[in-house]
C-alpha cells in the first residue's frame, strides 16, 4: 500500500510554485519557476520538475489543490479537488509552520497583503487595492532601469549607509522621483536601498494602515528574498522579522495542507504533462454586457468555462465533467 | 388638442426606479421609460463621456441616462445630493446636450431649497395641472412601495443563502419585482407585498441557529446598486452568509433621525461628517456590538465622505475586534479580485467563528 501525498500549486502573476507533502506535512518535493505569462505552460513545467523529485513507488498523490491568480485555470487543468484563494492558503501554510505567529507580511509579484493571526487563526487581513505600487513587479521593473538583477538588490542595498529618499506613495511618482535622483548623482547602492525602503514604507502606509503589527512577524512572498526590504521592515517596525527559507512556497504549502484536510479524494498522476490544453475567449452575445467567457479545452474537448455573470452565459459542458 | 405625454426617465439606482415609475405614471400622468438594466456597455459609454477622476456613480448614472434616452425618454430627472452629487446633474446635463441629445432636463438640485413649493415647481414641469390631492396620495403610496421593496430585499438577503432548493428565493424575489413594476394602485402594492411575504415564508430553509452574519456599510449608491457592487450581497449569500445592509432609502431618508444616530456614536464622532457618514458609523457600531462576524465597507474610488469614515471604522474594528473588509469599486469589469477577497474574508470569519465556538 502506497502512502498518501498531497499536491499544492500556487500560480502567481510572476512565479509558479509547487510542493508535494506527506501526511505529516513534510515537504517531499518542491519547485519554483517563473510564470512568464503562460500559466498552463508553467504548470506543466512545474509538474515535470516535481515528478522528477517525487518517489512514485512509495507515495501516491490522493488529492491536489491550486491557489494564486491562475488557480481556476490550472485547477481545471489538473482536476484539483480544492481551488482556494491565496490569502487563506498563505495563512494556513504559515500558521502550520509557525503556530505562534501574530502577523504575516506578504509581498508578491502583483499584490501585497497583511494577515493578523490570533491563536493560530487569521482574524483580520488586508490586501492592496487597485494599485501595484510597492510590490515585486515595481522592484523588477526598476531593476531593469538600473541594469541590476533583481536578485542582487538585497545585497547591494545592505552596502548603503545613506539610503536615498524616494517617494513611495505611487509607482508613477516613485519612478519619476527615482530618475530625478539618479540624474542628480546619487550612487546606485543608495538608490537601491532607498527603493527597498520605499517598498516597506509604502506597504506599511497602505496595506498595513491601522493594523496593529504584533511580533512574532513572518515576512514572506517573493520580495522576502530581498534582504534590503527585510532590513527596512526591521528598522520601521523595531522588531525581529522572521523569513522562512520556504517562505516563497507558503501558498503552495498551505493549499497542499487544505487538499489533505478536505474529504474529496481525486488521485493525481502526472499524465497531464502530455495533454494539450487550450483556452479560448468568447464574448457572450446574450445581452449588451458581453461577458468575456473563458473556455478551457483538454485535447480539444471543453472541460470548464467561467466569466459569465448570469445563467444565460452558462457553458454547456458534457455531463461527464459536471462534478 | 391634447398635449402628448412626457416620457420621463431617471438613472438606475438599485430597484428604486420602480417607485419613481409608479409616482410618475400614477401621480403625474406621464409615461415612464424604464431603461434596460445596466451592463458593461452602460459603464463604458458613461466612462467615455465623464471626467476621469469623478466617482463611479457619475459614470454609471450618465451611462444609464444615455440608455434611457436611447430607449425613447424625452425628459430626464436627476437627483440632488449633499456631497459632490449635488453638482452632478448640472454637469451631466451639459455633457448630454453637447452630445446632441435633445431632452427636457429636470435637475432637482435647482429646486432643492428645502421648501415643498419649490419641489412642486419641478413636478409642474412634467405636468402643470396635477391636482395637489392626487400628488399627496400617490406620494404616500410610492413611499409605501419603497419601504416594501427595502423590507423584502432585506429579508431576501438574510435568508436566500440557506434555501434547500437553489433558486427558489430568487424566483419569488423576481416575481415580487415584476408585480411592483406593474402595480397601478395601493391595492396592487399591498397584494404584491403580502404575496412575497407569504412565498418567502413557505420556502424551506436550513439555517443554523447561529449563522455567519455580515453587515454592509458604505457609500450610498455603490452599497445599494447591485450592478455597481458586482452583486456583492448575492456573492456573500451564495457562500451561505446572512447579509445585512443598513444603507437604504428607508433607513437613510424616510426614517432617518441624524441627531439620535449621532447620540449613539458620540464616542466615535461628535459632528456631522457627510451625507451618509453618521448612518454608516451608526450601522458599523450596531453590527460590531451585535455580534456580527464581519463587516464590509463599500465605496467607489474617490468618494471623499467614505474615505473620511474609514479611520473610524478602524477604531470600531480595534474596539470590538470585528474584521472589516474594505472594497473600492471603479469602472473595472473583472470580478476576480473581488471574488478572491470575498472568499478569503469568508474563510477567515468562518475559521474564526469555529475557533470561538
Amino acid at each position: 500500500m502506497k502512502k498518501n501525498a498531497y499536491l499544492g500549486i500556487d500560480i502567481g502573476s510572476i512565479s509558479t510554485k509547487g510542493v508535494i507533502i506527506d501526511d505529516r506535512n513534510q515537504i517531499l518535493a518542491s519547485a519554483y519557476i517563473w510564470t512568464e505569462g503562460d500559466p498552463i505552460g508553467a504548470a506543466k513545467k512545474l509538474l515535470h520538475l516535481l515528478s522528477e523529485q517525487f518517489d512514485k513507488e512509495t507515495y501516491q498523490i490522493v488529492s491536489s489543490g491550486t491557489t494564486g491568480s491562475a488557480r481556476k485555470l490550472v485547477g481545471a487543468m489538473i482536476n484539483a479537488g480544492i481551488v482556494k484563494n491565496e490569502i487563506t492558503a498563505h495563512a494556513i501554510g504559515t500558521t502550520t509552520l509557525h503556530p505562534d505567529v501574530r502577523t504575516i507580511l506578504e509581498i508578491g509579484g502583483q499584490d501585497s497583503k497583511i494577515i493578523l493571526v490570533e491563536h493560530g487563526v487569521a482574524v483580520d487581513y488586508a490586501m492592496n487595492t487597485l494599485c501595484a505600487a510597492g510590490t515585486g513587479a515595481f522592484l523588477s521593473s526598476q531593476s531593469k532601469r538600473l541594469g541590476v538583477d533583481v536578485e542582487e538588490f538585497g545585497q547591494i542595498a545592505l552596502r548603503s549607509s545613506h539610503p536615498t529618499q524616494i517617494a513611495a506613495r505611487c509607482t508613477v511618482f516613485a519612478e519619476s522621483d527615482l530618475v530625478h535622483k539618479i540624474q542628480m548623482g546619487h550612487s546606485k547602492e543608495d538608490i537601491i536601498a532607498g527603493l527597498c525602503q520605499a517598498v516597506a514604507n509604502n506597504y506599511l502606509n497602505n496595506v498595513g494602515k491601522g493594523k496593529k503589527i504584533l511580533s512574532p512577524v513572518v515576512f514572506q512572498g517573493g520580495v522576502s528574498k530581498n534582504a534590503g526590504v527585510v532590513d527596512a521592515f526591521k528598522k520601521a517596525l523595531g522588531c525581529d522579522i522572521l523569513v522562512d527559507e520556504n517562505g516563497h512556497l507558503m501558498g503552495a504549502y498551505g493549499i497542499a495542507i487544505l487538499a489533505g484536510r478536505s474529504s474529496l479524494r481525486r488521485p493525481f498522476d502526472f499524465s497531464v504533462e502530455d495533454m494539450e490544453f487550450q483556452t479560448r475567449e468568447i464574448n457572450c452575445g446574450h445581452c449588451p454586457n458581453h461577458c468575456e467567457i473563458i473556455c478551457v479545452y483538454r485535447n480539444g474537448e471543453l472541460i470548464d468555462a467561467w466569466g459569465n455573470r448570469c445563467e444565460k452565459g452558462a457553458p454547456k459542458l458534457s455531463p461527464f465533467y459536471i462534478s | 388638442m391634447e398635449i402628448p405625454k412626457k416620457k420621463v426617465a431617471f438613472p438606475i439606482f438599485g430597484n428604486y426606479n420602480l417607485c419613481i415609475k409608479y409616482f410618475v405614471e400614477q401621480a403625474l400622468g406621464a409615461e415612464y421609460i424604464l431603461q434596460p438594466p445596466m451592463t458593461k456597455q452602460t459603464m463604458e459609454i458613461g466612462a467615455r463621456y465623464s471626467p476621469d477622476s469623478v466617482c463611479t456613480p457619475f459614470k454609471s448614472s450618465l451611462g444609464s441616462m444615455i440608455d434611457a434616452l436611447e430607449a425613447g425618454a424625452d425628459t430626464l430627472i436627476m437627483t440632488f445630493g449633499i456631497c459632490r452629487l449635488g453638482y452632478y446633474g448640472e454637469l451631466q446635463g451639459e455633457i448630454l446636450k453637447s452630445l446632441g441629445y435633445e431632452f427636457d432636463f429636470i435637475n432637482l438640485s435647482d429646486y432643492s431649497t428645502g421648501k415643498a413649493k419649490d419641489y412642486l415647481k419641478a413636478l409642474h414641469r412634467i405636468n402643470p395641472k396635477v391636482p395637489a390631492a392626487r400628488l399627496a396620495r400617490v406620494s404616500a403610496e410610492s413611499i409605501r412601495m419603497l419601504t416594501c421593496l427595502d423590507e423584502i430585499e432585506g429579508e431576501y438577503y438574510k435568508n436566500c443563502g440557506f434555501e434547500l432548493q437553489h433558486g427558489s428565493y430568487k424566483k419569488a424575489w423576481r416575481r415580487f419585482l415584476l408585480s411592483m413594476e406593474t402595480a397601478e394602485n395601493l391595492h396592487d402594492i399591498e397584494t404584491a407585498y403580502r404575496t412575497a411575504k407569504r412565498e418567502f415564508a413557505s420556502i424551506p430553509i436550513n439555517k443554523p441557529s447561529n449563522p455567519l452574519r455580515v453587515g454592509i456599510v458604505g457609500e450610498y449608491f455603490t452599497a445599494v446598486d447591485e450592478f455597481s457592487n458586482h452583486n456583492l450581497e448575492q456573492k456573500l449569500t451564495d457562500m451561505g452568509v446572512e447579509v445585512h445592509r443598513f444603507m437604504s432609502v428607508t433607513n437613510r431618508n424616510l426614517r432617518y433621525h441624524g441627531k439620535n444616530l449621532s447620540a449613539g456614536i458620540k464616542e466615535y464622532c461628535t459632528y456631522e461628517m457627510g451625507p451618509t457618514s453618521t448612518a454608516n458609523i451608526w450601522g458599523a457600531k450596531y453590527y460590531a456590538s451585535h455580534g456580527f462576524d464581519g463587516m464590509i465597507h463599500v465605496k467607489s474610488a474617490g468618494c471623499t465622505p467614505e474615505i473620511d469614515i474609514m479611520p473610524i471604522l478602524q477604531n470600531i474594528n480595534a474596539d470590538y475586534k470585528i474584521p472589516v473588509l474594505y472594497l473600492t469599486y471603479d469602472s473595472q469589469t473583472s470580478d476576480t479580485g473581488l471574488e478572491t477577497r470575498l472568499e478569503a474574508f469568508y474563510d477567515m470569519i468562518q475559521m474564526r467563528k469555529q475557533e470561538i465556538v
